[in-house]
């Protein structure tokens, strides 16, 4: 996987737009999307950076989901621009794009596949449509699917798995595009706390090692508070996007919830904890 | 350990089970054998006795091998293509719309053939001893014609391809709105609508070797894009925006596998009329059988689909005998008995 970290590298865009700074890898200026009448987004301006994997927190309804489909390009922002290396999304020609940025979406169609030809529809920008699998898709696939810990299951049909494997087999999928931009929705849902913070270490060390530019929504606070940055989404649009840290000292979360959100620093951890207490009292 | 950390003993796992190939080519030898099996008992069966028409085959004269190879046979190899054809369109709108439950009709191609059929006949009607003739060559033309106006509409009333949940419901509006249209043109021609009812209902009896001829063109012409564009198909099982993120066009394999399905469906229904529930019980039988992906369900559907139309006509040449049932009742029949089935096991399982 040393590649992705060439290509992190190589992210000093030949033409570099002059919107955005030369480090970010995916950026975004002045997105607005909505859907009829109604707008999701407003106005956002974001600068993602690789080697970090980015939570994207808020409540239901601020547009996670959206933003990171307009991230991804799946849907045409009514004002705006995405770009990917300093390159505006529109240009990229479809299949070169779809090597550089790879999206998970939050449920996926129930398929007849099996696990493995799953994982290999993620080499299709690589490979094509007439899906002769060289030996390096199947490197890539057996590599995505030890780090997701789903090769035991390789050779199974996707309707036989439960929604924990499942998950992470779509996680595999998305891995093994070798991408140097992941956006994923959700991807912790449906499974239990301790594959969730399985698939958060993945997340991280694939961010880490690889230099991969890693963005997630992510429902669970707690599991989010150990991501590198936040970009945190309000009612009203962007509240803030930087080091969790930073996203503490200025309390983002109490102002995207509208609600005061106690977070506890707990040997190195941060944990987020419900204000039942606070609810009772009152 | 983590769930997360490979052991040893995982990094040589197969990614790919070795004997599926062998399952799908045994599955697909068994395909082959029936058809030729079925083939081989069509020479047989028909409107004279089993005894007479083992003579034909040992001792031919001139007028037995006319029936034999020239009605026969032409009849049987026919079926299976036309059988094929729907089998291939029922697994490609099945992808397409990534629903099981899709068939090949579902863009209103069989209520727009049986208006273009009222049409040529209500037009030959002037001549109604002509109705033979017409049978043979206007009826065919004017199916097809039919099948791909309503089709054509369709896609008009939603406005594009991009959107199948509005496809599927222009498709069952343009269908009502044919359908009515054409019980409206029947009412007042009792005779007509008695030779409407023989194409509604699917007949074998007119394919002739120059039907076959068509029929395996266009299935040859259908197959090979279906087959190539199927990793696509894979992909949009995954979902729209997926198929999308991995770099796939939408449009081109949406509107390359609808042309693939219209013409399918479209000749199909003008050589043998409405057969149903053969396009919708091919793909299923397929994928109950053995693991497949749309590669192989693209090439296992029309060889399943071949044998069942096939199986099919012989039944009806058979069953009241030697009186002969439309073909497109028997399916109808099987196919809907099995569909029940395939619900209450679905059901028993859940």
């Amino acid at each position: 996987m040393n590649n992705l970290q060439t290509f992190a590298a190589a992210a000093a865009p030949a033409a570099p737009s002059t919107m955005s700074q030369p480090t970010a890898m995916l950026s975004c200026r002045d997105l607005t999307v909505g859907y009829g009448t109604r707008t999701v987004l407003d106005g956002i301006s974001l600068d993602i950076s690789a080697g970090h994997w980015t939570a994207v927190v808020g409540p239901n309804g601020s547009g996670k989901s959206t933003l990171l489909r307009a991230l991804a390009g799946l849907t045409t922002p009514g004002r705006g621009t995405v770009s990917l290396r300093g390159r505006v999304l529109e240009s990229w020609p479809r299949r070169e794009r779809a090597r550089r940025l790879a999206w998970l979406a939050q449920d996926a169609g129930l398929t007849n596949l099996t696990a493995a030809e799953v994982v290999g529809l993620g080499r299709f920008a690589h490979s094509g449509w007439l899906a002769h699998r060289r030996s390096e898709d199947d490197a890539a696939i057996r590599r995505a699917m030890l780090a997701t810990g789903s090769l035991p299951w390789a050779t199974r049909r996707m309707t036989t798995l439960s929604g924990g494997e499942r998950q992470r087999v779509l996680l595999a999928r998305v891995l093994a595009v070798e991408a140097a931009v992941v956006l994923l929705d959700e991807p912790t849902t449906h499974l239990d706390p301790p594959h969730q913070e399985d698939i958060a270490r993945l997340l991280r060390d694939q961010a880490h090692g690889c230099g991969v530019c890693m963005v997630s929504a992510i429902h669970d606070l707690s599991l989010a508070l150990t991501a590198d940055r936040l970009i945190v989404l309000g009612d009203h649009g962007l509240i803030g996007h930087g080091t969790v840290r930073e996203a503490l000292a200025g309390d983002w979360l109490s102002a995207a919830f509208r609600t005061r959100v106690d977070i506890i620093e707990h040997e190195g951890v941060y944990l987020w904890r419900p204000a039942l207490a606070a609810a009772t009292r009152a | 350990m983590s769930a997360l950390r490979p052991g040893v003993a995982e990094l040589d796992l197969p990614l790919f089970a070795a004997n599926t190939g062998s399952r799908l080519a045994a599955w697909l030898a068994a395909c082959i054998a029936i058809t030729l099996l079925l083939t081989a008992a069509s020479l047989l069966i028909g409107t004279s006795s089993l005894e007479t028409s083992l003579g034909w085959l040992l001792n031919p004269d001139a007028q037995s091998s006319v029936i034999l190879w020239q009605i026969r046979l032409p009849r049987t190899v026919g079926a299976w293509f036309a059988g094929a054809l729907l089998g291939l369109a029922g697994a490609i709108a099945q992808g397409v719309f990534r629903n099981p439950l899709a068939e090949p009709y579902l863009l209103g191609s069989a209520s727009g053939a049986a208006l273009g059929v009222t049409l040529s006949l209500l037009a030959a009607d002037a001549s109604l001893g002509g109705l033979a003739w017409a049978g043979k060559l206007g009826v065919t033309g004017a199916a097809c014609i039919g099948a791909c106006a309503a089709i054509a509409l369709t896609i008009m009333l939603s406005r594009g391809v991009l959107a199948t949940a509005s496809l599927l419901l222009a498709g069952i509006v343009v269908a009502f709105l044919l359908s009515a249209v054409t019980s409206l043109l029947l009412l007042s021609k009792p005779d007509v609508w008695r030779a409407m009812q023989a194409f509604l209902l699917g007949n074998t009896g007119f394919l002739s070797w120059s039907s076959v001829g068509l029929l395996g063109v266009v299935f040859i012409v259908c197959l090979l894009p279906a087959v190539l564009l199927s990793r696509g198909l894979d992909a949009l099982s995954l979902g729209e925006d997926t198929a999308q993120s991995l770099g796939l066009s939408l449009p081109v394999l949406r509107l390359t596998l609808l042309g693939v399905l219209s013409l399918a469906t479209a000749t199909t229904v003008g050589q043998v009329g409405i057969v149903g529930f053969v396009g919708l019980v091919a793909p299923h039988l397929v994928r109950e059988t053995v693991s497949v992906n749309h590669r192989q369900l693209l090439i296992g559907a029309p060889l399943c689909g071949g044998a069942l139309l096939q199986a099919a006509d012989l039944v009806s040449r058979w069953i009241i005998h030697p009186a002969e049932l439309p073909v497109g009742a028997v399916t109808a029949t099987v196919g809907g008995v099995y569909l029940v089935v395939l619900l209450w096991r679905r059901n028993r399982h859940e």
